[in-house]
């Protein structure tokens, strides 16, 4: 039985705030722990909650995003009469912001069987339950849903909302990018909405010119519209700057925070490449590490994260690093603090390091010597 | 109308591989998990979409449910296409009766409807329990360049392995004059692999004479080949260079894992494709100290691996050893046990400080030693001990 809410998930926004992550691609195709892409955790998140439509909006740089989701097989999101939807620009509309994207895909949404729709950013990592959100939505005969989480707002957030709520989780009062450094209610990038409200509202926003979402179709509407808030109590990453980046890759070595995730009730689904296992050769040290499959390890890894298909050759030394996919290590190079994009090489003996709070970045397809 | 196709692999995968006792208690032999993250029918499957061979029919008996799982659609093989891929085809009621498959032939016998639709001009035959990497399409072509009704693909053996096998005794063209069913005194060291190509217009005509012969035990080795080559048949060996092994045995079966982390051994897993479970990347903590060993995903290791499979999920705890042994889907060795030489089945549990299987240089008359079985979701208690060679049927305790 599917559920009465669609998705719809925004795969370029906040994409800003980390540039050399998002060059080549869009923020939901950044990969993530390992062996996994920023939309891995929301495509999951919403097909383990019952969710059997979902649009994934994008404006540009789309090809890894396309490459990656392919028909939606992976997460059981490709079926007979449901799916998934990937809804690039079209014509000459512009999909600049996501009042003119939603308003550009009116007919899509007017057409779908769910009466109710949840909208979402890409730019997190966590295991959400929104079927439970949806029961919250329902129960309180709310017109919009706020997810948040008790927090300090992250560094570098892009104008983040924060809500006051009564004891019965109705906003009492919305601000957008307060000037604050204390725990609050910040908005965690989802949203549930009635299908027919939100065309109204989006119609409403374009004939009037006022293009911002969060100030005018939400904040404006407090006090004109129940809206709620529903708090997200679990672990979540939010990705704001590349440092963020580093920072909450390495919170999965933390074995709660991993048991949380990747959750066996609610697993996160990604693309299947049919790599081996991962194979340790005789002269390997690998110690606190997270490791894929298809990798060949014949140097010291420690503190680390590898994706697939990465190759450390014998006497390298790699700590406190994230590898990403097909990389290669040359024979006793040395790497400290260093994030490697996919498809790179580096040499033998090369030495690189940043520092835990400025990691180095090397971009994708690049050999260094 | 089913697409023509010049060629359709028939997959035996009925047997129940007694030899392997526990580990096929409760499913077929290809079923059986190998190397890391496989299971033994990965490999036929994934030669015959590597050699384009897109229909494929995979003849089931014994214990089928996680074969036919397993299997499903044949996605992952891209064996799923609108009106070829692969089928699981079981024995089945008709209208003159209903009947198991009582040999190799006679599973392929009655599943004659199900070549005919394709209409193809060749028949594969191949085993569900060898691993090895094979270009079929080439042996096809030798087939159809020597205008053979039937080739049957040869490995070398050493001359004292040979009584093991079923030897093939050719001309120097190839063309097969005697068959020899491990023969006390081989004449040569051609070891049948099990792997044929027949003319199905040829098969068809032999597979109905043999199953109205009442004497016969409608095997293809015993029976259909001899029958064959006794009419007059063409039939040629194809000699295929590169690794090949039957794993109907716990040696053979292990020897063959051991064989992957052998950098010497020419078998590269790259184009194997198998199911893949949604599990995260593997986890190796801070005590963690591995070599020379092989980690599917899902694992958690804190412990010490030596020339070791741990297949996806599996959990090594604190101080844990395991040094040669093959630890199947989501088994978990807990702190400080020891396993050694041994297999351990899905889902069993070695609690704290249980020891499994023993070092060969421990034992001063090798006859005692061997590799130790634990049965799949069985527990062996808190240190509790298993010997070598044993097969453990049943929970273990102290």
């Amino acid at each position: 039985m599917g559920i009465n809410l669609a998705g719809i998930i925004f795969a370029n926004l906040y994409e800003d705030n980390i540039p050399e992550l998002t060059a080549k691609r869009t923020i939901a195709s950044v990969p993530f722990g390992g062996k996994y892409r920023l939309i891995d955790f929301t495509l999951s998140n919403m097909s383990n909650s019952g969710i059997n439509n979902v649009a994934l909006l994008t404006r540009k740089n789309f090809h890894s995003l396309m490459d990656h989701v392919g028909t939606g097989f992976a997460w059981d999101l490709s079926k007979r009469r449901s799916g998934l939807a990937l809804l690039p620009p079209y014509g000459n509309h512009s999909f600049a912001n996501r009042i003119e994207s939603l308003y550009h895909i009116h007919g899509y949404i007017e057409n779908l069987r769910e009466e109710y729709l949840l909208l979402s950013a890409s730019d997190s990592v966590a295991n959400i339950d929104y079927q439970k959100m949806f029961e919250f939505h329902l129960k309180n005969e709310a017109d919009i849903t706020i997810l948040y989480k008790n927090r300090v707002i992250p560094e570098n957030t892009q104008s983040p909302i924060v809500v006051s709520t009564d004891e019965t989780g109705l906003i009492t009062q919305m601000l957008v990018d307060p000037d604050t450094t204390e725990v609050c209610k910040v908005s965690a990038g989802s949203i549930i909405i009635g299908r027919d409200l939100l065309l109204k509202l989006v119609r409403e926003c374009i004939s009037r010119n006022t293009l911002s979402f969060k100030r005018h179709l939400l904040q404006n509407n407090v006090g004109n519209l129940k809206m709620y808030g529903y708090e997200f109590e679990g672990h979540m990453s939010v990705i704001t700057s590349l440092n963020s980046y580093y920072k909450e890759n390495m919170k999965l070595m933390n074995p709660e925070v991993r048991a949380e995730l990747f959750n066996p009730l609610r697993p996160i689904y990604t693309k299947v490449r049919d790599d081996a296992p991962c194979r340790y050769g005789l002269t390997s040290k690998v110690k606190g590490s997270l490791v894929s499959q298809g990798c060949v390890i014949d140097g010291e890894v420690d503190s680390s994260i590898l994706s697939k298909g990465v190759q450390i050759g014998k006497g390298a030394v790699v700590r406190n690093c994230i590898i990403m996919q097909d990389t290669v290590i040359g024979e006793g190079a040395n790497l400290e603090y260093v994030i490697i994009d996919k498809d790179c090489t580096v040499g033998d003996n090369v030495k690189l390091s940043g520092s835990e709070s400025y990691p180095m970045y090397i971009s994708k397809q690049s050999t260094v010597n | 109308m089913y697409p023509k196709q010049e060629v359709v692999a028939m997959l035996l995968a009925g047997g129940q591989g007694s030899r392997l006792g526990v580990l096929t208690k409760k499913l077929a032999k290809p079923a059986v998990p190998f190397g890391g993250k496989y299971r033994i029918i990965d490999f036929p499957l994934s030669n015959c979409i590597n050699s384009g061979i897109e229909a494929v029919g995979v003849l089931t008996q014994y214990q089928p449910l996680l074969l036919n799982e397993y299997i499903g659609n044949g996605q992952p093989w891209d064996l799923d296409g609108m009106q070829t891929g692969v089928t699981c085809l079981s024995p089945y009621q008709a209208v003159d009766g209903a009947d198991w498959y009582s040999g190799t032939a006679n599973a392929i016998y009655q599943n004659i409807n199900f070549i005919d639709r394709y209409s193809p001009e060749y028949v594969v035959i191949l085993s569900g329990d060898h691993i090895y990497k094979m270009d079929y399409a080439d042996m096809i072509k030798a087939h159809k360049k020597n205008n053979a009704a039937c080739t049957i693909a040869v490995i070398d053996v050493s001359i004292e392995e040979a009584s093991r096998f079923g030897i093939l005794n050719t001309y120097e063209n190839g063309e097969i004059y005697e068959f020899d069913e491990k023969p006390e005194h081989p004449k040569s060291t051609n070891a049948s692999m099990g792997i044929y190509v027949f003319t199905w217009e040829k098969l068809r005509k032999y597979l109905i004479d043999d199953e109205n012969n009442k004497d016969s035990d409608h095997d293809f080795g015993k029976n259909v080949l001899p029958l064959m080559l006794n009419s007059g048949e063409r039939m040629f060996a194809y000699n295929f260079e590169g690794y090949w092994k039957d794993v109907g045995t716990i040696d053979s079966l292990w020897d063959a894992n051991m064989d992957i982390l052998n950098p010497r051994v020419p078998l590269d897993l790259k184009g194997i494709y198998s199911r893949n479970p949604m599990l995260p990347p593997q986890y190796l903590g801070e005590n963690a100290e591995i070599q020379n060993s092989l980690i599917a995903d899902g694992c958690e290791v804190d412990g010490k691996l030596e020339f070791s499979i741990l297949f996806s999920g599996v959990k090594v705890g604190k101080g844990a050893e395991i040094n040669s042994s093959i630890i199947m889907p989501g088994a978990v060795i807990e702190e400080g046990a020891k396993v050694n030489y041994a297999i351990i089945s899905e889902n069993a549990v070695i609690e704290k400080g249980a020891v499994v299987g023993g070092i060969p240089e421990d034992f001063p008359n090798r006859d005692d030693w061997g590799v130790a079985v634990v049965g799949d979701g069985l527990r062996v208690a808190q240190g509790a001990h298993v010997a070598p060679k044993a097969m453990i049927y049943e929970d273990v305790e102290v």
